[in-house]
């Protein structure tokens, strides 16, 4: 314990903008793995072997460590999507399906909603055609809607895989094994491109944005959900306290596995502020990009349109 | 590529006799059918061309240009290029594979 006091005393004193120059661009072999500094090749490694490790207790730790928070910011991010029935939406580093199974039931409720009002008009209808349109919209409860859960751990696949059998999600579901920065899909066939809590786990992240433009519709959205920076200084040194010293903790006690979380808050510290991952994804060729901070900036979605 | 193919084979034949006694949700034992609407829009990562086709044989997806399959494990398709297995040696021949 004394030796991740020790750690965590020396990371927080550490400036910051400790180096900002690998930011996930193509700039030399060299890139940051958290506070490390390590090659491409091994910073991809490192990051499966975390989420291989911490697959089983993710959705554990996220409730931990966010105190529950990050159910509201993942509900925001659908409600913001607003998907219609019909909606096509994939799910990058979506391992354990928290945005997908949001997804189904946000578009299923709209369904419902729509099946309602259309019956309302129907009044007059024998108790035979009631029964019949029931057995007809019974098939489309979804109305078509579609999510690709897209991962590149096989561990966070099964676990979201398990999750979603237990909780009944079936229709309208796919899991496909697969690489953000190099996507197993056709140009132009998505409605939605989500990516929550994983573009920061990309080790090309201007190749994953590409990537989400060329398989995006014209008008489809991108819509990332991510761990950002906060501007206030009281509330900054705040959040890094709990960062550096509760969560490496937690994970050690919930997951066993200090390490895992430890690279965690590192990388939230060496992800790219709001106004530069505009900028990328921007440069990627989206229109109309944006981002909406929530919890002052410890949280920030982008959204950006290809046209 | 010849004995990862046979030693595929032999554990989708052990799992699937295996069957339904081990039903505790983990789903692995039995080889899973691919998601059908899924091929509508799956590509080859690498060239983004169409595959050409789904071998229930041995439960993967080929792309003959290529002569590269992809497995699909516990229903899940791995499209990853580091997991693709080469179906052919040298040059593609008429698109068999090897036995």
């Amino acid at each position: 314990l004394r030796l991740w006091r020790c750690r965590c005393r020396a990371l927080l004193s550490r400036p910051t903008g400790a180096p900002r120059a690998r930011r996930g661009l193509a700039a030399g072999p060299e890139m940051h793995f958290g506070f490390q500094t390590v090659t491409e090749e091994e910073r991809r490694e490192k990051i499966y072997q975390v989420f291989e490790n911490v697959a089983k207790k993710y959705d554990v730790m996220n409730d931990s460590m966010t105190l529950g928070i990050h159910r509201v910011w993942k509900d925001i991010l659908v409600h913001k999507m607003n998907p219609c029935p019909g909606t096509l939406l994939l799910d990058v580093a979506g391992g354990t399906g928290d945005i997908a199974f949001r997804f189904i039931n946000y578009v299923r409720s709209v369904r419902q909603r729509q099946l309602q009002r259309k019956l309302k008009h129907h009044q007059n209808l024998s108790w035979q055609e009631i029964f019949e349109s029931y057995q007809n919209d019974k098939f489309n409860s979804l109305g078509d809607s579609q999510v690709v859960v897209c991962d590149i751990n096989r561990e966070m696949l099964k676990v979201g895989k398990q999750k979603a059998q237990h909780l009944g999600y079936s229709e309208g579901l796919s899991w496909v094994l697969g690489n953000a920065e190099e996507l197993p899909f056709d140009d132009d066939k998505f409605d939605v491109y989500t990516i929550a809590f994983g573009i920061r786990n990309v080790t090309r992240i201007d190749l994953a944005l590409q990537e989400a433009y060329r398989v995006l519709k014209p008008g489809g959205r991108f819509l990332c959900l991510e761990f950002s920076h906060v501007s206030n200084p009281l509330l900054s040194r705040l959040y890094d306290l709990y960062s550096f010293q509760v969560i490496p903790v937690l994970g050690e006690v919930i997951a066993g596995d200090w390490r895992s979380y430890q690279y965690l808050v590192e990388s939230i510290r060496q992800f790219p502020p709001q106004e530069e991952l505009k900028a990328m994804i921007e440069d990627a060729g989206f229109f109309k990009v944006d981002y909406e901070n929530l919890n002052f900036g410890i949280v920030a979605i982008h959204s950006g349109f290809k046209l | 590529g010849h004995r990862r193919h046979c030693h595929r084979q032999q554990e989708q034949q052990q799992s699937s006799g295996s069957g339904s006694g081990s039903d505790s949700g983990s789903g692995s034992a039995r080889p899973q059918p691919l998601e059908p609407s899924l091929l509508r829009f799956l590509v080859c990562p690498l060239s983004k061309r169409p595959l050409s086709r789904y071998e229930e044989a041995t439960n993967e997806l080929i792309n003959e240009e290529l002569g590269i399959a992809y497995p699909i494990i516990d229903g899940i398709p791995n499209m990853v290029p580091e997991a693709a297995r080469r179906t052919h040696t040298k040059a593609p021949a008429e698109g068999s594979e090897q036995p």
